[in-house]
C-alpha cells in the first residue's frame, strides 16, 4: 500500500485516488484525500442523520463515517479494511469525512469528464482508467441529502 | 489510547474541544451510553418509588410522554428516552428529572458519575434533529458518548402541546389532576 501522505504531496489537479467500496472502483479527487487509516473503532449512536455510521478517533480528532453502502451498495466480506478520510464541505466550511474502503489504493492522473445529465448528486465525473470508466465521488453530497438511497444504483 | 491522541489535541477548529472539564453522569438506554452534565440533574428516583405521583397524559402529537410528575410544586413531563432517541423498547427503571426544564427522562439505568475533560463539538456531518438532541460528544475511557442538552428533549412546541393537554384534562378532571 502506497503512503496516502505522499499521494497527498503528490495531488495535483488532475490526480485521483483509485479505491474499492464494496464491489465497485470509484475516484476521489486526490487533493480531497488526507489519510488511510486502519480500522479503527467506529462509535455509533443514536442520531437521524442519513448516511452517517457514526464516528472514528483519529489523530486527536473525531471523524465522521459515512455510510456509503446505502447508495454505492455492494457489501464485501473485506469491508472496513481501512478508512479513507478525506476534506469535504459542509454548509461552507470543510471538515473531514471517513469512508470505509477495503481494498487497494491507488494514485491515478487523467481528465475529469463531466457526469451524464442522469448520474446521481454523489457523481461528480467519470474518469476513464484503462478501458474502465469509473466515477469520480463527490463527498460533499453526502452531506446534503442529495444521495439518497432512491437514486442511488444501489436500489436500481 | 494514548494522551498524545485525545481528540482536540490537535489544533482543529472545527473539532477542538471546549477545554473545560466537567463532571457528567453516565446513564444507558438499550444498552447506549449517554452522558448529561451532572448540573443539569436534580434528581434520579426509581420508577417504583415515583409511580403514586405520576399521572397520565397522551398528546398524539408527543407519543414520548406518557406520564407528569409533581415535584416541589412543578409539573414536569416523563419523556422516554428510548422513544426519543429511536432506541429499541427496553424496561426504564430510573426517571431522571432534570434541572431548569420541565422535563424528566425514563432511562434503564445510571451508569457512573464520572469527570470528562471537555465536549467536543458535534461534527457538522450530523445534521438532522440529533444537532437538538447532543451538546456535543465526550471521549471517555476509549469510547466516544454522546452528551445529551437537556433542552433538546422537548421542543418549545412540544411543551406547548403538552401545556394544552395537561389544561384540558384539568378542565375535564380536576380532582384527577390534582389527585
Amino acid at each position: 500500500m502506497s503512503s496516502l501522505g505522499i499521494i497527498g504531496e503528490a495531488a495535483r489537479e488532475n490526480s485521483f485516488v483509485l479505491l474499492q467500496i464494496g464491489h465497485r472502483r470509484i475516484a476521489l479527487p486526490a487533493a480531497q484525500v488526507a489519510e488511510l487509516a486502519p480500522p479503527v473503532r467506529l462509535h455509533a449512536f443514536p442520531h437521524r442523520t442519513p448516511l452517517l455510521a457514526g464516528v472514528i478517533v483519529r489523530r486527536g480528532r473525531i471523524v465522521p463515517v459515512i455510510d456509503t453502502e446505502p447508495v454505492l451498495g455492494g457489501k464485501s466480506p473485506l469491508s472496513h479494511r481501512f478508512y479513507l478520510i478525506a476534506n469535504r464541505t459542509i454548509g461552507g466550511a470543510s471538515e473531514l469525512g471517513a469512508i470505509p474502503v477495503n481494498g487497494e489504493c491507488e494514485l491515478v492522473s487523467g481528465d475529469m469528464q463531466p457526469p451524464a445529465m442522469d448520474r446521481p448528486a454523489y457523481v461528480a465525473g467519470t474518469l476513464t482508467v484503462g478501458e474502465e470508466s469509473v466515477d469520480v465521488l463527490n463527498l460533499d453530497a453526502f452531506s446534503t441529502g442529495d444521495s439518497t438511497p432512491q437514486d442511488s444504483e444501489a436500489s436500481r | 489510547m494514548t494522551s498524545a491522541t485525545r481528540p482536540g489535541e490537535e489544533a482543529n477548529a472545527s473539532g477542538q474541544a471546549s477545554r473545560r472539564s466537567e463532571t457528567v453522569v453516565l446513564f444507558i438506554v438499550a444498552n447506549q451510553m449517554f452522558a448529561v452534565a451532572a448540573d443539569s440533574v436534580h434528581e434520579i428516583r426509581s420508577t417504583d418509588s415515583i409511580a403514586g405521583a405520576a399521572n397520565e397524559i397522551e398528546h398524539p402529537g408527543v407519543p414520548k410522554v406518557r406520564h407528569t410528575i409533581e415535584r416541589s410544586g412543578r409539573t414536569y413531563y416523563v419523556v422516554n428516552a428510548g422513544m426519543h432517541f429511536g432506541l429499541p423498547v427496553s424496561r426504564p427503571a430510573l426517571v431522571m428529572i432534570l434541572r431548569r426544564f420541565r422535563a424528566a427522562l425514563l432511562v434503564d439505568r445510571i451508569d457512573r458519575m464520572a469527570e470528562i475533560s471537555g465536549v467536543y463539538p458535534l461534527p457538522q456531518a450530523f445534521a438532522g434533529d440529533d444537532r437538538r438532541w447532543y451538546r456535543g460528544l465526550a471521549y471517555l475511557d476509549d469510547s466516544v458518548i454522546p452528551v445529551v442538552e437537556p433542552r433538546g428533549f422537548l421542543t418549545p412546541g412540544e411543551f406547548q402541546q403538552l401545556d394544552r393537554a395537561q389544561s384540558e384534562a384539568a378542565r375535564r378532571d380536576p380532582e384527577a389532576v390534582q389527585a
